[in-house]
This record gives structure tokens, C-alpha cells and sequence, in this order.
């Protein structure tokens, strides 16, 4: 059986399809990769990937315990060897039985995908194997671990995608739920003031330091619990605002000045710890047409 | 119903893939009662493009895909459904979970109102609840209303974490956590009931609406 064995994992390496939509009413959110579109371009890159592919932060290495196995990895700018020799990202190799591939972090990006060119063998919970990381579900991947792999994905003729660029531009949100509980001076300083990825993230959410002091002295809304959705920015009772990431409770009391647009999720997820960033709101309409 | 109640939901965007329709600002019984005769509604109406209905404490989001249906027409669609005549009222089932109320704030919520220990514990389970809603985490049900003399207000303190299967209580509501949270509710009890099991083909017991008659274990 086609197998590769985990020999270094960073903190957050897990297993993620395309999510487990569909359950928030049990309380479950619908996981899902933190940068979609590079684990989409990962697949793309191999012509037909099994559908379950592995995550990882600051990087990852394994071995090939029995291959052959056709691999691609993509997502922000890492950097790649395999079996000590530099190669090109994003990356599409076929593996064969020895090899050792160990990737590390490069000049870009928090999170990389790892697609195959066959299923990975882990029973499905709720239709999806995603990891939830406050769920429960799933498994968090670490050095030692053993990933065996099932049958070959079906071919797709799809051509290949753009490598992604790293684009530098303000993140872009709708006006959020409780946008009205903020007054017009707090609003307009969330738009003019910069915020800063601080080293809090995860798959759950990112914490922004708020270096203009937009939130400060923010006084504590008493908010009935609400729907929450991927990229909703809520403010915590210190003033801290946080944007909830494909992890999040599924339901919230802070309030929610504005909401990630879709299209800029991805591109969000992949700011390190210490980069400014700026958000920009845009009309509803407007949100609909932007592609990632 | 409430006087809150006699405006319109408001419907609202959540982001660029969601639209909320919210009956009222704030937690009452009538507004719960409308979400989830609403949220009932709306998940047998099979909206075009609505991927996902999930009902709230006071709201019903629908999930919708932006590709097959805009937002101005989906709220369109759902005007029409809340000035429809209301429908049969909910299927109600009823469960019993026993708890051990042994919680390290029991004695506290008792002084709080002034009631003995023994004397909050009767009060407690004397009438059945309404599960209000599930969410925050998986499985986790918020329970109401007790009466209105049970009302304590959160700590306010959080306690880092709670294991699944712990009671709580706060603002007229008890609530049963599934999995281990962070919580500034009060700590009750504990019970061996688990609403979640991923393993499971209906994964939780409880459903919103469900009404459950809490008892002391023996």
C-alpha cells in the first residue's frame, strides 16, 4: 500500500478536504482549508488529486515509505527539497519509494497544501475528513505519524492554474452585523487606521494588534448570540479585534464591526505575524464580483 | 407575542454568502419561538440557491451561494415566506437528563437567589425546558426559560475550560456543554448525557425546540 511517514510537522499540520459544510446547526463549523484557492491549485497542479490533502504552517517533512507517488504542493512561497536538492515552488513531483521531501518556510505565506495523487486512506466523519480543531474531528499530524493512501484519483482535464502572486492591498470587507453599534468615528477609523497580524493566529482565528487604538475603551456591548461567518472581524470586551477564520464557533456574543470578503479570505489567511494591513469596505454587489 | 415582536425581521447580509433574517435585538421567548418556526419554514421551502438553514438563539441563517441567487432576490423570497400564514406548531419531542449537581458555583447561584441549595435544585427542575438553540460549539444547547427569579447574571470571571458534560447556568438559561469550552457561566452540575457524537448517524440528541425535564441522578 502506498504510504508516506511524517519525520517533522510544524504546530497546525492537519488533513483538510473541502470542509464539512452544512452542520451549523449541531454547532459545527465547516472547516475547510485556510487558503482554499492554493489548496484548489495544488490539485490543479497534478491533473486529478485525491480530494483529502494535508495542511501545514511552517513546514513540513516525510519519506516515502512505498511509493510511487504523485505529489504537488502549493500555497504562499515555501521552499522545497526533495531528497536535498532544491526544487521550484508551487511543485509537482511523482515521488518514488526513499524519496525525502522536507519543506520549509520561504519568502511568503503562512500556509502550504500537500494534493496526491491518490485518496488518503482516513475514514470520514460527518462526510468530510477535515480536522476541526475545536471540534475535535480529525487528527492533528505530527513527526512519526503514517499517511497510507487508497485508490488513484480520477483524472481531470483541467488546465494548469496561475502561479499566485503575493499582492499587497487593503483586505476588503462588507460592513458587519453590529456595524451600527459602532459610532461613525470608530467606523471610519477602522477604515483609516492600519492593524497588525499579531502571532495569535490559528485555524480558529486571527488576532490583529489594533495600533491606532480604534477599539480602545471600545465599552462592552451586551449582544444577544449570534450567527457567525467565516471572516466576520468581532471586537473582544478589551478592545482586541479578531477576524474568525474556517475553524470558528459557529455562534458569537462579541460584536462585528464588518466581514472579510470572500474573494480576500485566502489572501488574509497567508499575512504573517507583524504585517500591516488595511481594511477597505466595499458595496455587497461589489464583494460578488472580486475572484481570490 | 412581545411587543419587540411587532416590527418585521430585519434581513440582513452576513458577509457575502449569507443572509440573517433577525426577529429581535435581544433573547425573549416570543423572538426565540419565531426564529425557529421561521428556521422550520424556511428549511422546508428549499430556497433556490440556499445551501444551508440554520437557526439561532433570535435568527435563522441562510447560507446561500451568491452564484445561483442574489442577495436582494433571496430576501424577496424570504418576505414572501414570513407573511405567509403561520404554520402547524413544532414537533416537540421530550427528553430527561439527570445531573449530579455538583457544580462548584451551585451554592453560589442558590445564595444568589436567595434560595437554599436543596431549594434551587427543586426549583431547577421543576418545570421542563425549551432547547433554544445549539450552538457556540458542537452540541452545546442553550435551555430556557426558567422563571424569572432564577435569573443570575454570568461570573465574571471565565473559567478556561469545562469538560463535556458539564451543566451550567446563567441569564434564565441552563446549558449543557458537549465538548471541553471556556465558559463564564456558572457550574452547576455534570451529567453523563452527551449531545454530540460525530460517530453517530443523527450525531446530536437534542434538537431546538425539544423540550427537556432535567432530575437528580440518582
Amino acid at each position: 500500500m502506498t504510504s508516506i511517514r511524517i519525520t517533522k510537522a510544524g504546530p497546525l499540520t492537519t488533513l483538510q478536504d473541502a470542509g464539512r459544510p452544512g452542520y451549523l446547526a449541531l454547532g459545527l463549523s465547516a472547516s475547510g482549508p485556510m487558503d482554499r484557492s492554493a489548496f484548489e491549485r495544488a490539485g490543479l497542479w497534478l491533473g486529478g488529486a485525491g480530494a483529502t490533502g494535508i495542511e501545514f504552517t511552517t513546514g513540513i517533512a516525510f519519506e516515502v515509505e512505498a511509493g510511487p507517488l504523485a505529489a504537488a504542493a502549493d500555497g504562499g512561497a515555501f521552499a522545497l527539497r526533495v531528497n536535498g536538492k532544491p526544487a521550484a515552488w508551487p511543485a509537482r513531483v511523482v515521488l518514488k519509494t526513499g524519496d525525502a521531501v522536507e519543506i520549509r518556510p520561504g519568502a511568503w505565506g503562512n500556509w502550504g497544501y500537500l494534493r496526491f495523487g491518490r485518496e488518503i486512506d482516513v475514514e470520514a466523519v460527518l462526510g468530510s475528513r477535515s480536522t476541526n480543531s475545536i471540534a475535535g474531528l480529525g487528527q492533528v499530524l505530527s513527526a512519526g505519524d503514517r499517511i497510507a493512501f487508497g485508490a488513484e484519483a480520477p483524472r481531470q482535464r483541467a488546465p494548469h492554474p496561475r502561479p499566485a502572486e503575493r499582492v499587497e492591498a487593503p483586505i476588503r470587507v462588507v460592513w458587519g452585523l453590529h456595524a451600527e453599534s459602532f459610532d461613525h468615528q470608530t467606523r471610519q477609523r477602522f477604515v483609516d487606521e492600519s492593524f497588525r497580524v499579531s502571532a495569535r493566529m490559528d485555524r480558529m482565528g486571527m488576532r490583529l494588534d489594533d495600533r491606532g487604538g480604534v477599539f480602545h475603551g471600545q465599552r462592552v456591548l451586551s449582544l444577544v448570540s449570534d450567527a457567525i461567518v467565516p471572516g466576520d472581524i468581532q471586537i473582544l470586551g478589551d478592545g482586541t479585534p479578531i477576524v474568525l477564520m474556517r475553524d470558528h464557533q459557529p455562534t458569537g456574543g462579541y460584536p462585528r464591526i464588518a466581514t472579510v470578503v470572500s474573494a480576500d479570505i485566502d489572501r488574509l489567511a497567508q499575512l504573517r505575524p507583524g504585517t500591516d494591513l488595511r481594511f477597505a469596505p466595499v458595496t455587497l454587489k461589489h464583494a460578488l464580483g472580486l475572484k481570490p | 407575542m412581545d411587543a419587540d415582536l411587532h416590527t418585521l425581521p430585519l434581513i440582513l447580509p452576513l458577509g457575502d454568502r449569507g443572509l440573517l433574517v433577525r426577529f429581535s435585538g435581544t433573547l425573549s421567548d416570543a423572538a426565540n419561538r419565531a426564529a425557529l418556526a421561521f428556521g422550520r419554514r424556511a428549511a422546508a421551502a428549499r430556497l433556490p440557491g440556499v445551501a444551508e438553514v440554520a437557526p439561532n438563539l433570535v435568527s435563522v441563517l441562510l447560507r446561500y451561494d451568491p452564484a445561483q441567487v442574489e442577495f436582494e432576490r433571496l430576501a424577496g423570497e424570504v418576505r414572501l415566506l414570513l407573511s405567509a400564514p403561520a404554520d402547524d406548531p413544532a414537533p416537540s419531542r421530550e427528553h430527561v437528563v439527570a445531573v449530579d449537581f455538583d457544580g462548584e458555583d451551585v451554592d453560589e447561584v442558590a445564595k444568589l437567589i436567595g434560595s437554599t441549595r436543596e431549594d434551587f435544585i427543586a426549583a431547577h427542575c421543576g418545570a421542563p425546558l425549551r432547547v433554544l438553540a445549539t450552538g457556540f460549539a458542537p452540541g452545546f444547547v442553550y435551555l430556557g426559560f426558567h422563571d424569572a427569579r432564577l435569573n443570575v447574571p454570568r461570573r465574571a470571571a471565565v473559567r478556561p475550560q469545562v469538560p463535556p458534560g458539564t451543566v451550567l447556568f446563567a441569564a434564565g438559561q441552563t446549558a449543557i456543554t458537549s465538548t471541553p469550552i471556556p465558559t463564564g457561566w456558572h457550574v452547576i452540575g455534570h451529567t453523563g448525557f452527551r449531545n454530540f457524537d460525530p460517530a453517530a448517524s443523527l450525531p446530536t440528541h437534542l434538537a431546538a425546540g425539544d423540550r427537556v425535564r432535567f432530575e437528580v441522578a440518582p
